[in-house]
């Protein structure tokens, strides 16, 4: 599974750029469903067929990571950008960052009198280009770059960029592979465009209708120095979702995935994320609504290219899923 | 139907939004029976009376969304002691919350305070400062096992808040926003056994409205209506506020105007006040009116929408302060309105003007 999420990590697809992080998982899910398809937002959809009875389930994890877009190019080829997702100047200053045609950049800052005046304007990309010409030869305006950062293997735990919500396919994944029977239809949805509003699922749900839709995705901790208040920590376990800024999940289903956690011995904690969405918040408010919820891998440092999480947590998170496809889901 | 009535129960009764499930939609459905043919429950817990007309097929369908849910916290961590940390469902003003009692919904409902530190032991810089609401907590006296043991990160916590019936037909208590509007849309299914409709009435307490309108936004994807109203409250004048901002609390309901309002439907709301002698007031709305209407106009193709507002001081308190008389002037007016719908009316709304 490690080098699972490493080679996820490490691949290129910020919000409408996906395509080289669907064709990863593609190779990975092929041989483990009966079709797939890619609809028009890019969402990459897996349809796992049930031995009948059962429910149509969607399982979500979106694909897509954070990153840039290139805004304007100057005369000495300096590259202004704007956010793709929540990004902060804070965290980019510093950054490598790379293009899916494999240009390289660096972000650089203009004087700043007081470090408050750190805002996403004042950064620019460098790409080592001596002019516009020469920029534009590699880069255009509209290309989008992803930060630049190796996977570390840290024992247990393990860190990244675009864990947020890699992590959560490399959970799928993981279902689509361990799954040997279910009577449910199951629609594994690599979901595009979450990070600019959760366009990619909300697309996706109405197209395939379901009855049941589960998002895996990260979520916050409140377990490092002097953090803010929340209940979940690293290493305590998949987190069921109470509710987030998009949803209140399905209170029949929330209880469900407990219940399942605790008769299989699946550590589990209870989440209340103050603020963040999820995939799920699309889906649940689908057509005349669809019962969503969500399992999230607790992860640190969110929205930073040293997302971390713990690897206990994924493999919980991997459980408790199988264990749902398995059940009759009669909530 | 006794407005007063409905209220104390349904004002006392719990349903955080999300969590109506657990109190107020039963308390909604009650009050439906018998006053519509069929009460249906959908997928986000709205719950659902259908009134059938007596026009001719196709009929009609006028869709009225009050919501049920209110404002309320929801416990997010257990500390050390057994104190609650908490945050907020809703917009919650901070300001209002120390010294507040609160009931919270762990395996029982467990009453708690809100506590800070007395004065006597606070700073005088610490007290021109309002309370921010990480630092708040709740305390319920049980030991932190107990605590543990019954409540359970997630859990809810409304306000404990008995009403009060203030001088005149003045009505006080909490979670009134916006039980008063399925208040009018009681009031307005009784009046309908006045008149003979053509039209079918979906009445809907709707869920989710305090956190983005989110149950209207699927019962009405489920109903299609052709025309839908929404009946919230608006500010009651309040001093300190600009009177044009609010309307006046026991002058009569407001009908709102703005780009979330279908014209046509105004003009009929209107029309209907004048018929039967029912005052009403403006609410001018230049873009988002932040009610049920928002979400139902931009359903599928597009809905015909209309709101109708009761004057309200104190929003997002638990003193929150109406007149009994808007409410039952809004149902009288709403189902003079629905009696006047016919098939011709809906084609008129196919355009804007």
């Amino acid at each position: 599974m490690k080098d699972l999420i490493k080679r996820l990590t490490e691949t290129f697809g910020p919000s409408g750029s996906e395509g080289p992080i669907r064709e990863v998982i593609r190779k990975e899910v092929e041989p483990y469903v009966d079709e797939i398809r890619v609809d028009a937002l890019g969402n990459f959809i897996c349809f796992k067929k049930g031995s009948g009875g059962g429910k149509k389930v969607i399982l979500d994890a979106h694909m897509d990571e954070i990153g840039a877009i290139v805004t304007h190019i100057d005369e000495n080829g300096f590259l202004r950008f704007a956010n793709i997702g929540g990004v902060s100047p804070v965290i980019s200053l510093g950054q490598r960052v790379y293009f899916e045609n494999g240009t390289f950049g660096v972000i650089g800052c203009e004087k700043l009198d007081d470090i408050k005046d750190l805002k996403l304007e004042k950064l620019y990309i460098d790409i080592g280009a001596a002019s516009r010409e020469e920029a534009s030869k590699k880069v255009k305006v509209g290309d989008m770059a992803a930060f630049f950062q190796p996977a570390i293997d840290l024992g247990n735990r393990m860190v990244a960029k675009a864990m947020d919500d890699r992590i959560g396919c490399v959970v799928v994944i993981e279902v689509l592979k361990r799954l040997k029977q279910t009577a449910h239809d199951i629609y594994a949805v690599f979901a595009s465009q979450e990070e600019v509003g959760l366009r990619g699922a909300r697309v996706a749900a109405y197209g395939i209708n379901p009855d049941v839709g589960i998002a895996f995705d990260v979520t916050g901790t409140g377990d490092t120095p002097k953090s803010h208040t929340m209940d979940v920590s690293l290493g305590k376990g998949a987190a069921i979702k109470v509710k987030d800024s998009s949803l209140i999940c399905h209170p029949g289903l929330r209880d469900y995935l407990v219940k399942l956690a605790e008769e299989n011995g699946i550590p589990y904690q209870m989440e209340v994320l103050e603020r963040g969405g999820t995939d799920s918040g699309a889906i649940q408010l689908t057509r005349a609504g669809i019962p969503a919820g969500v399992i999230s891998i607790p992860s640190r440092y969110i929205h930073s290219p040293c997302e971390m999480v713990d690897l206990g947590d994924v493999e919980a998170c991997v459980k408790l899923c199988v264990a749902a496809c398995e059940s009759p889901l009669d909530f | 139907m006794d407005v007063r009535e409905f209220l104390k129960t349904a004002s006392l009764a719990h349903g955080v939004s999300g969590f109506e499930f657990m109190d107020i939609a039963s308390v909604a459905r009650d009050a439906m029976e018998g006053l519509v043919d069929e009460v249906q429950v959908d997928v986000l817990g709205n719950v659902i009376g259908v009134k059938y007309g007596q026009g001719p097929q196709p009929r009609p369908k006028i869709m009225l969304a009050g919501h049920m849910d209110e404002i309320g916290l929801i416990v997010t961590k257990i500390e050390e002691g057994g104190f609650l940390k908490f945050a907020p469902v809703g917009g919650v003003d901070q300001r209002v919350l120390p010294a507040h009692e609160v009931i919270v919904y762990g395996k029982r409902p467990l009453t708690g305070v809100i506590g800070v530190k007395p004065p006597h032991l606070t700073s005088p810089e610490e007290a021109r400062k309002a309370h921010k609401m990480e630092d708040l907590f709740i305390d319920t006296g049980l030991p932190e096992e107990e605590v543990r043991n019954l409540v359970r990160v997630g859990d809810v916590v409304t306000f404990k808040r008995q009403v009060s019936e203030l001088m005149g037909d003045r009505f006080s208590g909490k979670a009134l926003d916006d039980r008063a509007g399925v208040a009018v849309i009681l009031v307005c299914l009784d009046e309908l056994r006045k008149y003979k409709v053509d039209a079918d009435v979906y009445a809907v307490a709707t869920t989710q409205e305090e956190i983005g309108l989110r149950g209207a936004l699927v019962s009405s994807y489920g109903i299609e209506p052709d025309i839908g109203i929404a009946i919230d409250v608006c500010h009651g004048e309040t001093p300190g506020v600009p009177e044009w901002r609010t309307a006046s609390v026991g002058k009569g309901p407001a009908l709102a105007q703005g780009g979330n309002i279908h014209p046509k439907v105004f003009a009929a709301l209107e029309k209907a006040a004048k018929e039967i002698g029912v005052k009403v007031q403006n609410e001018i709305a230049p873009a988002a009116t932040g009610t049920d209407a928002w979400a139902i106009q931009v359903t599928r193709a597009g809905v015909a929408t209309g709101l109708v507002s009761i004057p309200l001081r104190y929003m997002h308190t638990s003193v929150e302060t109406l007149a009994i008389s808007d409410v039952e002037d809004a149902g009288r007016l709403l189902a003079r309105f629905i009696a006047s719908v016919d098939a011709g009316f809906v084609k008129e709304l196919k355009t804007w003007i």
